[in-house]
């Protein structure tokens, strides 16, 4: 009986090793500060013709940054401004793009839970809109994930 | 307009190097720059910085290797003057030989319309997203740049600081 059950464990182990994809996948967040006045930094130079089309404010200063090594099916917390936490987790790869799970935590409550298929070394950003308007201001998250 | 102080300066320099300000406010800050050496440094690095990416850009745009590109252009403006060409024609075209031509492709459509269509798969884009499932207990708005294929989910919430 043991044994059965043993072979059994072993059995699903193996199997869940071979579905699982190896290696892990580089998950690079960096946050901004949107605001409809001032300045923007030098490092979002690149990006700001993009952010300005699509998020609609003129200045983009940015706020933090951090790079992880992630593993598979296992959900990493990036703190994000504001007391909120970003949680990404790599669920697998489908025709070289990332699957990932992404959720906005503002304590329990999700502001975001969704299942993104992201190009791989591709970006894509979410955002946190406050106060609608020219004097509103913006949190931008701006997420890559690299195989 | 009224002489403007360095923080008005500091608060409208994007603009400024992007030329989008108004022509007043546009000479009042170059009037600004002119007496102020601090304002006039930072205008001017800004400036130079957004130089130096626009000819990195162009220099990256003069290295792309198109040989491929004029013929293309050239057969797509042939492509377009024949479709000018075929509409001038159907206007004046009589009606019955219209009539006919739609009652033979009525059935050709009828006949071959076992055959499947070809499908063509798009290329994706660098950094295309696709949302497979999206939850949120804030109002949300999905935005996507069609350029980049860049996807945007904007949440809009109130309850708590951005800092």
């Amino acid at each position: 009986m043991n044994a059965a059950v043993f072979g059994l464990t072993a059995m699903s182990l193996l199997l869940l090793g071979a579905s699982a994809p190896s290696g892990a996948v580089d998950v690079h967040v960096t946050t901004v500060h949107a605001s409809a006045h001032g300045r923007s930094d030098r490092e979002l130079l690149e990006h700001r013709p993009r952010l300005r089309r699509l998020v609609g404010y003129r200045a983009f200063r940015m706020v933090g940054e951090e790079r992880r090594r992630c593993t598979w099916q296992s959900g990493e917390e990036f703190a994000i401004p504001g007391g909120r936490q970003l949680r990404v987790v790599p669920q697998g790869m489908r025709d070289q793009a990332v699957r990932l799970r992404v959720q906005i935590l503002d304590g329990e409550r999700a502001l975001v839970d969704t299942d993104v298929c992201l190009q791989n070394r591709g970006m894509m950003l979410f955002g946190v809109d406050q106060v609608e308007g020219a004097d509103g201001e913006a949190l931008i998250i701006m997420l890559k994930a690299k195989r | 307009m009224s002489a403007l102080t360095c923080a008005d300066v500091e608060s409208v320099v994007d603009s400024f190097v992007d030329a989008e300000l108004p022509r007043p406010t546009l000479l009042a800050v170059a009037r600004h720059a002119g007496n102020c050496p601090s304002c006039d440094r930072t205008l001017r690095e800004l400036g130079e910085l957004c130089e130096v990416v626009g000819q990195t850009a162009r220099a990256d745009a003069e290295a792309l290797k198109v040989p491929d590109l004029w013929p293309a252009v050239a057969r797509g403006v042939a492509r377009e003057e024949s479709r000018r060409l075929w509409k001038h024609r159907l206007r004046v075209v009589p009606a019955w030989s219209m009539a006919a031509a739609i009652a033979a492709a009525a059935v050709l459509w009828v006949r071959g319309g076992d055959e499947a269509p070809t499908r063509v798969a798009a290329r994706p884009r660098p950094n295309q997203a696709v949302i497979e499932r999206l939850d949120s207990t804030a109002r949300v708005e999905l935005r996507r740049e069609r350029k980049s294929g860049t996807t945007l989910i904007m949440v809009n919430d109130t309850g708590g600081p951005l800092r």
